[in-house]
């Protein structure tokens, strides 16, 4: 099937556009039947969640691109909305991104087609970030509260007691070294996202920024000694060598998990399902535990990546382009069914999160661990955050900066200064005015 | 000529093993499964899996290999036999008439072969855009048809290899200039055209940065930008799909075209390079 | 590195610009067709020129002269956005990087071209046959390919090369790492553009003709030193044209960083000059602003390149 549209597509294009006809061409003539609601998104096994929406929408037809992964895909993105002309009716949107796609006018205000109704069905802080008062600008998928995934069989062998403040888990590490002096507690990824995941289960807010209270302002508080003091703990166990310096998402990376080099790692609601696909050799030997915390008996919680529809301002219909964003995945069950058990999403629909059949699930990868009876209550707890209208510009630097800290170019303490001090240049640069 | 040979022979086998290895590599990895890619020894064989590896290549995505295969020959196929026909065109203008202008033209096309590519793109990207080109084959095909050089190197082989004597007699007999230019001029610089037209084909097998910009529908890309594609689905998923073997795989059948083309084709396009060099 | 055009042999031994118009002007009375028909030969190609080379130029060159900014939208600000890039620190370290770069790797790379060049010229067996075609062959595999190729070479999952000091007790090295990563980056491009600098430059020694240096040869020299002090010099136009295309190649460094970003996130978003214009662009949506910088590198690049061709023909119009 798809194979004869990409032919059809090729063939228009060679007989439509000659090279002197160029003006010609482009879009293509309309049919009648089923609306066309074009969809970009980049969700694994999202196939038969677009044949599910279509088979229960007979006045709906969503035609699906992947049209990249994470940076490939915004890239295209904005380019397509510089230009005016090539986005889609509806595209996938990390929530970090969520004001950044907000103020380039991009995104169509759900709310004036009734997509206020869907407020309950929500995690509370997912909403809150795709909303703005009652602008509804992006419904919410998937999230990804965090938790601590440690190797149970050796934390258990080695005597060492499972971290429950970050006190401890620096201690965890100096054991962990002298058990195996080529294994780290974990490795610090320089993932902007990552390290951003940790500040907020510090209880650091570093950004505020409302398009409808005011456009032009934003506030930057990277230095606040909550988020400080992320940086410079893990800083030192880096420096120690207590902690490995390799990024996340590469295969070495996996392949470091996967024979004992890392025992931990501070993780996402959507790991378990990342991982038990590629860790063959551990599997069954990994637990999770509730996050760390900075004071003994709190309860902070924090969150690391999740993503949302948006309708975008160029749709043909918004009206039913709004209805695909809301029911692509919303209350649907085949949907979910997909979503949970092929792409192990980590669902942001309050009662599919609660549902018995997603807690009360045993992960073999887990030893037969029901994980989710600890990320749920995580994402039920987790409160306001906010990000900028440059979040791109404010991970890059994240990154970088940390990265230069690793190859010892610079001291971590000044790691979340310098950040603070680019981002507040760039921001003003870009006409905010920036407050702390 | 009397030559020492052990020392310059020693030297060739160690660019030899440098030059090889990397391609040695591909081919002994596209026969594992993607298990085996990750723990066997990486330049030596493990269960052969070649075929198997080819068949889920095809399959993947409902074939999408198979689209960005046929796309790419079809972009640089196009885009080669235009900018060669263009640049053979305006090479033998430039060489064999008298015109208004031509000298400024002839100076303004060593700047252009000077401006970096890259630099064109973006701009390109947004007029493509007004005139809806944009994520369309022509987005790719007609920035490629550009090939200053091309013009410039046929221009500099005519003026060698292509006689006026010849043509004024043509004159004379009255044949018209185009006939002239088919019949008489394009079977002598023939060298010439095989060499502009190979090497704008690899510029356009090989370029990732244009389609990358110009293109989000997955049907259209090429395979520089599918197999990147998936490279970075592999990695952001850990290998849960299986894709790292593919991407081997695919990075292998994208190669053999055009080094077999250039095997095969190593008589025209060496006399092409060498010819213009003899006075 | 992108370079979209070859160089042979052809052009090597034709300087730009002079001999090229004498030669035509000694022709000139000879050529007596219609100005009209020369043109019409011209115009398809002029006009893909104007299209596709002109107009952009001319478009992003007016896209720098106005600034965007998220909260204030678009306004003019003539060389604004100039002052901004020639006073952004990313832009200027991505710039010294690159030019650090290329002072190391560029004569490591036409110099290995160069000895194989001489090599073969000398030498002629089987064996240098298969040397000069599999030398070549890395030109044939396309960028892309190639960082990803290198990418699972380098590490320490798929590759064989970073565990190689354990067989001896020492630490595995760790390519991607950040002192590392211009050293790896330099050696992929220097396995892909060898071959073919190689190859230019012995296309250009058989174009040398015999008697320069059978006089040498009779009195005894080496073949080094024909090589060094008859060959080398007889083929230098060749070699400097060499050096301007990898000069222009390696200042819009881009697909390899770009590529390798995904193995070694070290890899900033201003890691070289034409990385940070994407990044503008494509992740902070200042078109305006990328513009700038594409159009200052471009700007710097063809100064540098034409200072190059200028100098070149100079220092020959003295010998001569």
């Amino acid at each position: 099937m798809l194979g004869t549209t990409w032919l059809r597509k090729l063939r228009a294009g060679l007989a439509a556009c000659g090279l002197l006809a160029v003006a010609a061409c482009g879009g293509a003539g309309g049919d009648d039947g089923p609306v066309t609601v074009s969809v970009w998104a980049w969700y694994p096994e999202f196939k038969g969640v677009v044949e599910a929406f279509n088979a229960s929408h007979p006045d709906i037809k969503v035609e699906w691109t992947n049209a990249g992964t994470g940076a490939d895909h915004y890239a295209k993105l904005k380019t397509a909305l510089t230009a005016g002309k090539g986005a889609p009716d509806v595209a996938m949107i990390e929530f970090q991104q969520i004001p950044t796609f907000i103020i380039l006018d991009a995104l169509v205000d759900m709310g004036e087609y009734g997509a206020n109704d869907d407020k309950g069905l929500y995690a509370e802080w997912a909403w809150k970030q795709a909303t703005d008062g009652d602008k509804v600008y992006a419904i919410p998928v998937d999230g990804g509260p965090m938790a601590l995934m440690y190797r149970k069989d050796l934390f258990d062998q080695y005597g060492i007691p499972v971290p429950t403040t970050w006190a401890e888990y620096g201690e965890a590490a100096v054991k962990i070294k002298a058990a195996d002096p080529n294994a780290h507690i974990a490795s610090f990824g320089s993932d902007g996202g990552w390290i951003n995941g940790l500040m907020w289960q510090a209880g650091c807010r570093p950004y505020g920024y409302s398009q409808a209270t005011a456009k032009d302002q934003v506030k930057i508080n990277l230095t606040a000694p909550e988020c400080k003091k992320v940086v410079e703990f893990y800083g030192d166990l880096v420096d120690k060598g207590l902690m490995a310096k390799d990024p996340f998402f590469t295969a070495d990376a996996s392949a470091a998990l996967d024979s004992g080099k890392y025992w931990t790692w501070a993780a996402a609601g959507w790991t378990p399902g990342y991982l038990a696909g590629s860790l063959k050799n551990t599997s069954g030997k990994w637990a999770v535990a509730p996050m760390p915390q900075w004071t003994a008996g709190a309860d902070e919680q924090g969150d690391w990546g999740g993503s949302t529809f948006t309708v975008t301002k160029q749709a043909k219909n918004p009206k039913a382009a709004a209805t695909v964003a809301r029911e692509l995945f919303g209350k649907s069950k085949a949907a979910w069914d997909i979503g949970l058990d092929k792409a192990f999403l980590y669902p942001l629909v309050r009662d599919v999160a609660a549902d018995p059949a997603f807690t009360g699930k045993a992960y073999d990868f887990f030893n037969g661990q029901k994980v989710n009876e600890i990320f749920v209550p995580v994402s039920e707890k987790l409160g306001e955050f906010q990000f900028t209208p440059f979040q791109d510009f404010v991970y890059s630097e994240l990154n970088d900066r940390s990265a230069e800290a690793m190859s010892g170019s610079r001291p971590w303490s000044t790691v979340l200064e310098e950040t603070q001090k680019n981002v507040v240049a760039y921001a003003e640069q870009q006409g905010f005015k920036v407050s702390k | 000529m009397k030559v020492k040979t052990r020392l310059p022979h020693l030297l060739m086998g160690a660019g030899i093993l440098y030059f090889l290895v990397p391609l040695l590599w591909v081919v002994v990895a596209a026969t594992k499964s993607q298990p085996d890619l990750l723990d066997s020894p990486a330049l030596w064989f493990a269960d052969f899996n070649l075929f198997d590896n080819i068949g889920q290549l095809f399959r993947e995505d409902d074939g999408a290999y198979g689209k960005w295969l046929v796309n790419t020959a079809l972009y640089s196929g196009l885009s080669a036999l235009g900018a060669t026909a263009l640049a053979a065109a305006a090479g033998y203008g430039l060489a064999r008439f008298q015109f208004l202008g031509k000298r400024l033209f002839e100076t303004a096309l060593l700047g252009m072969i000077m401006v970096p590519a890259t630099a064109l793109v973006l701009p390109t990207y947004l007029i493509l855009s007004e005139v809806e080109l944009v994520d369309t084959m022509w987005a790719v095909i007609l920035p490629s048809l550009l090939s200053p050089f091309g013009a410039y190197l046929i221009r500099v082989y005519v003026d060698e290899s292509v006689p006026v004597e010849l043509i004024d007699a043509a004159r004379i007999d009255r044949a018209g200039e185009l006939r002239i230019f088919w019949q008489i001029a394009v079977p002598m610089m023939r060298p010439a055209i095989v060499t502009v037209f190979l090497f704008t084909l690899v510029a356009t097998w090989n370029n990732y940065f244009l389609p990358l910009v110009m293109l989000s529908d997955s049907d259209l890309y090429p395979l520089t930008v599918g197999l990147t594609t998936w490279f970075n689905t592999a990695q952001q998923e850990a290998g849960t799909r299986m894709l790292f073997n593919l991407v081997v795989t695919g990075s292998l059948l994208a190669i053999v075209p055009l080094i077999v083309a250039f095997v095969l084709l190593q008589r025209f396009w060496r006399s092409g390079a060498a010819a213009g060099a003899l006075k | 590195m992108t370079r979209s055009l070859p160089i042979t042999a052809s052009e090597a031994d034709d300087p730009p610009a002079a001999p090229v118009e004498s030669r035509a002007r000694r022709r000139s009375r000879r050529v007596t067709a219609h100005p009209v028909a020369g043109m019409l030969f011209v115009l398809p190609f002029f006009l893909v020129v104007v299209a596709f080379l002109v107009v952009p130029l001319g478009y992003a060159f007016w896209l720098s002269l106005s600034t965007k900014s998220l909260a204030l939208g678009t306004r003019f600000s003539g060389l604004g956005n100039y002052v901004r890039a020639f006073t952004d620190p990313v832009l200027l370290d991505g710039l010294l990087r690159v030019v650090l770069f290329g002072l190391v790797q560029i004569p490591i790379m036409l110099g290995i071209a160069l000895a194989g060049a001489l090599v073969l010229d000398a030498v002629t067996t089987k064996f240098a046959m298969a040397f000069r075609l599999i030398a070549f062959m890395p030109y044939a595999v396309p960028a892309v390919v190639g960082a990803l190729m290198w990418g699972f070479l380098y590490s320490r999952t798929f590759g064989p090369f970073a565990d190689l000091p354990t067989l001896v007790g020492g630490d595995p090295i760790d390519f991607f790492s950040v002192s590392l990563l211009l050293v790896s980056l330099g050696n992929i491009v220097t396995w892909a553009w060898t071959g073919y600098n190689m190859i230019i430059l012995y296309s250009a020694l058989q174009g040398v003709p015999r008697e320069l240096y059978e006089a040498a040869v009779i009195d005894g020299a080496t073949p080094v030193q024909i090589a060094l002090r008859v060959k080398v010099p007889a083929i230098k136009q060749a070699i400097s044209l060499a050096a301007i295309f990898t000069v222009i190649g390696t200042m819009q460094f881009f697909t390899e960083p770009q590529i390798m970003a995904r193995f070694a996130p070290q890899i900033s978003a201003g890691y070289t000059p034409n990385l940070y214009a994407y990044n503008q662009a494509f992740a902070y949506s200042d078109f305006h602003y990328s513009a700038a910088v594409s159009f200052a590198l471009g700007f710097l690049v063809f100064v540098v390149a034409y200072a190059f061709v200028f100098v070149n023909n100079r220092r020959r119009g003295k010998r001569a």
